[in-house]
């Protein structure tokens, strides 16, 4: 994995190894914020930065973190990452920071970041931690875009708050409501697998 | 200023109305990966309604005794995050030492509930909704069985559904979220259970 | 490599160090704009309840709240859980009020302004500075479609404003959050009953 090329790194990250739809992580906080697409970029860019620069971070000081608290370690660098956005969010995007709550202190708990810190950033050079950290937070980001896509539309037939209901349908409501976040990353998921066995089919 | 709600019904719509999984998403990893066999979902959902309890007691006396004082609110996550790692450590350090029974059933669980984001999230609400420390504990103890409810359902669905004949690649996680959707939709059907009073 | 517990030790504490300096050092760089942005909220919010918002930049929100709004008394009630009474001025006299309203939610506080017209006969607008109610059901009262519902309602001494279909208006609650919509319509009757037409209560 050492000498992985750049291209690879991206494509492993956004498609075939996506985090949330291929390895199920990272899925706690990406439903709760996937009504609108407006919190959805948000939070997800907020994900990618911290998964980014915790990567390179501890990718950084990967031969000084005595082994046995490397995961106290870990959870400190994050959650002051995390902190930070938090203090982004409240001074420069004041509405979207009221809108996301707690769900942006809970990125910490986000298992993607901790996931890629473990099993990349631990044994790779600074940058392509950082590479992979950001690709696997921006797959994340695709993922909740596309959530709230659907949501969005047929919940409030409005795209990052523009209008978009032409024909006048009468919105969903269910799809506001929580239930619907499950059925489209179910449906999503259930896509990504069946694609993904039948490339190995063809492999055969 | 802690809202004027009686505890108990904070207690109830943590369980029902407003289940920590099936409306607030949180601690969805562990749902998902563990809860293919009955029996293991039930021990951690157990440990993590011990370890909800006691995190959002503890957590509310560093708040309102550390934090609050000298109004340090913006390191709270950094805190938090501490004090749930430190007591799942000495957790199952005690554990393994007075009650060993114990620590074989729920040891290998604890180390995956300090990643569980309804631990955090529970405390994060505590703290944003100015509960005092009874209906936090109250929120947390409720919380905890609703986790616990909602992980033992999906495991059980599941079991029945193990030798059942399903399209390709629904089987696994897409699966269980289309289970969790269905289970979701059931539990708005709770939202007029009781009325404040 | 095999290190002692001292290097382990001395790392954490240096580590900790390092960033919660980093961490108090962001806080005070942001500090300033954190403050404006609360105060342009709830100035924001009264200016909405009032009726008058109609996407006003951070600015326009400023001149605008400095121009019309001023403390202002309903009744001679001046203040009301802990926050002052607000009147909307035109040519010197208040044509509106936006009166604070707190109650329980299903889960926290409930905390807002309801906007009423200076002759006490109808409502102006409704909005929340505080709320911590479920995302995706309860919170969703603070959706606009939920909140401009509560535009240019008919108030009256003893008369409570209500869910369904009244004779002259018609307010839907949210769908899934039964506790949280009766939580908000209590809340606003009782500040109706208590600030408003304070003789109505028994």
């Amino acid at each position: 994995m050492v000498n992985e090329k750049t291209s690879a790194i991206i494509k492993r990250n956004l498609l075939s190894e996506n985090q949330v739809l291929r390895a199920i992580l990272g899925i706690c906080s990406s439903l709760a914020v996937t009504n609108t697409m407006r919190n959805s970029l948000v939070m997800g860019l907020g994900v990618a930065f911290v998964t980014g620069l915790s990567s390179l971070t501890l990718s950084a000081m990967r031969n000084i973190i005595p082994h046995r608290v490397r995961m106290l370690v870990q959870t400190l660098v994050i959650a002051a990452y995390v902190i930070f956005v938090d203090l982004f969010l409240q001074a420069f995007l004041p509405d979207i920071s009221k809108q996301l709550g707690p769900y942006v202190g809970l990125i910490i708990t986000n298992c993607i970041i901790m996931g890629r810190a473990e099993a990349y950033a631990q044994q790779n050079p600074p940058l392509p931690a950082a590479l992979d950290g950001l690709f696997a937070g921006l797959g994340y980001t695709m993922v909740l875009l596309g959530i709230s896509f659907i949501r969005e539309v047929l919940g409030f037939g409005t795209l990052f708050g523009m209008n978009v209901n032409f024909i006048r349908f009468e919105t969903w409501t269910i799809m506001i409501m929580p239930p619907a976040a499950f059925f489209i990353i179910g449906g999503m998921i259930w896509f990504m697998s069946a694609r993904a066995a039948g490339k190995a089919a063809k492999a055969k | 200023m802690a809202p004027n709600i009686n505890p108990i019904i904070i207690f109830i719509a943590s369980i029902f109305t407003s289940n920590m999984i099936l409306s607030n998403f949180l601690g969805m990893c562990s749902y998902l990966s563990v809860s293919s066999e009955y029996k293991t979902a039930n021990g951690l959902g157990m440990a993590v309604t011990l370890v909800l309890v006691l995190t959002t007691a503890i957590n509310w006396l560093v708040y309102t005794y550390i934090i609050v004082p000298p109004e340090r609110y913006y390191l709270q996550y950094i805190i938090f995050i501490m004090v749930i790692a430190a007591l799942v450590q000495i957790l199952e350090m005690g554990m393994d030492r007075y009650t060993p029974d114990l620590h074989a059933k729920l040891g290998i669980f604890l180390p995956l509930i300090t990643v569980n984001c309804a631990i955090l999230g529970v405390t994060l609400f505590m703290v944003i909704r100015h509960y005092n420390f009874i209906q936090s504990l109250l929120f947390g103890l409720g919380s905890g069985l609703g986790w616990w409810l909602a992980i033992n359902m999906l495991a059980a669905i599941r079991e029945k559904l193990a030798n059942a004949k399903l399209p390709p690649g629904v089987k696994g996680p897409a699966l269980s979220f289309i289970i969790t959707g269905i289970m979701a939709m059931a539990f708005i059907g709770f939202s007029g259970i009781f009325t404040i009073q | 490599m095999k290190r002692g517990h001292v290097y382990t030790l001395f790392f954490m504490t240096i580590l900790t160090a390092v960033l919660v300096f980093a961490l108090a050092a962001a806080y005070e760089a942001f500090k300033p704009s954190i403050t404006t942005n609360k105060l342009l909220q709830e100035q924001r919010a009264v200016l909405y309840a009032l009726g008058i918002d109609d996407d006003l930049s951070d600015e326009e929100v400023r001149t605008r709240y400095a121009e019309s709004v001023q403390p202002g008394a309903v009744g001679g009630i001046t203040e009301a859980y802990g926050q002052p009474v607000l009147a909307h001025m035109e040519g010197g006299n208040a044509i509106a009020y936006a009166v604070p309203f707190e109650g329980s939610g299903l889960w926290g506080s409930l905390r807002g302004y309801l906007g009423i017209t200076a002759d006490l006969t109808e409502t102006r607008g409704l909005v929340f500075t505080y709320q911590n109610e479920t995302p995706g059901l309860g919170g969703r009262i603070d959706e606009s479609w939920f909140k401009e519902q509560f535009r240019n309602l008919p108030i009256a001494a003893g008369v409570e404003l209500a869910y369904g279909a009244n004779p002259e208006y018609k307010i839907d609650a949210v769908t899934g959050a039964t506790q949280t919509s009766s939580a908000v319509m209590r809340t606003i009757n009782k500040s109706l009953s208590e600030i408003v037409f304070p003789k109505e209560v028994k």
